[in-house]
């Protein structure tokens, strides 16, 4: 027992938080695009394998199939098709130095500030967590052990949440005509008339 | 579900993912890889909802990952779409000199 937790608990989420964090450095120390991307897929598979751990599967196959699958692949075309037309590679001259120092400063303030509410406020108390899962008001769709949580997840989606769901396709179809408007390859004068 | 890990284990490691696409939005200069870190941001956030949605065993964090993740595959779309155009008609794509709205 390390802090009240059990050994097995203890490394899987220590591996996976290691793991996850290291992808998500990754991101944002290598040079060239291309390498951030594949680090991006890295770290987003261990949160899915994060959602799993936290008993999610179907948002951890989602986060597979369409993050990791769909969004990462648009990515790298994009990135390998500019940095095919440019100069070799998209690596930019880092030209105003003190941005860096600034930006650690003010990411280490936030992560402080973070684990300072997290640790002191009085949001996460496990007493408080007790009282709201088995009170009457804040958990409207509780997951029944009986069901899935697939199964709990669809019915959630198409009883109390079927209105933002529809919503949703609206703003599919936007971004789509979207990206059509602006990925169009304009024309010349004399191809227009 | 019997949680054997405190809560804020949990929520310490989203806060650091969303430190580190922060520090990557306020440092890197492609926009290609600000893109990237803000879906770091992203994954963050919906890591804490469903972290709260398991301890309060309730499904509506979920649901709200799962909007959040249609609302990412849109701003993806577009935001490369702009970035593709940007890049056609400038031919460099360094975000300290786009400062024009203008095509």
């Amino acid at each position: 027992m390390i802090a009240g937790v059990p050994i097995p608990n203890f490394i899987e989420f220590v591996v996976l938080a290691v793991a996850s964090i290291a992808s998500g450095l990754g991101v944002i120390l290598f040079k060239s695009a291309i390498h951030s991307a594949l680090s991006l897929i890295l770290a987003l598979l261990f949160v899915a394998l994060f959602y799993l751990l936290l008993g999610a599967m179907f948002i951890a196959v989602v986060q597979v199939l369409i993050y990791a699958g769909a969004i990462m692949v648009l990515f790298l075309f994009v990135v390998t098709m500019l940095a095919s037309e440019n100069t070799g590679d998209v690596i930019e001259p880092d030209r105003k130095p003190w941005q860096r120092g600034i930006a650690a400063t003010l990411g280490f303030i936030l992560i402080g500030a973070l684990s300072y509410l997290l640790f002191t406020g009085t949001a996460i108390n496990s007493a408080a967590i007790t009282t709201a899962a088995s009170g009457n008001g804040l958990a409207q769709h509780v997951a029944d052990p009986k069901l899935g949580n697939t199964q709990a997840f669809g019915l959630a989606l198409f009883h109390g949440f079927s209105f933002p769901f529809e919503i949703t396709s609206l703003l599919i179809i936007v971004a789509l005509l979207g990206a059509m408007v602006l990925g169009r390859r304009s024309l010349s004068r004399d191809e227009r008339h | 579900m019997h949680h054997a890990i405190p809560i804020s284990w949990y929520l310490i490691v989203s806060a650091i993912l969303f430190t580190l696409g922060t520090i990557g939005v306020l440092v890197r200069r492609n926009p290609l890889t600000i893109f990237m870190s803000i879906e770091l941001m992203l994954n963050a956030v919906n890591l804490s909802f469903i972290t709260f949605s398991s301890y309060l065993n309730s499904v509506d964090g979920q649901m709200f990952v799962f909007i959040v993740l249609t609302v990412a595959a849109a701003e993806v779309v577009v935001g490369l779409a702009i970035i593709v155009s940007i890049f056609r008609t400038r031919r460099n794509i360094n975000v300290d000199e786009m400062n024009v709205l203008r095509g």
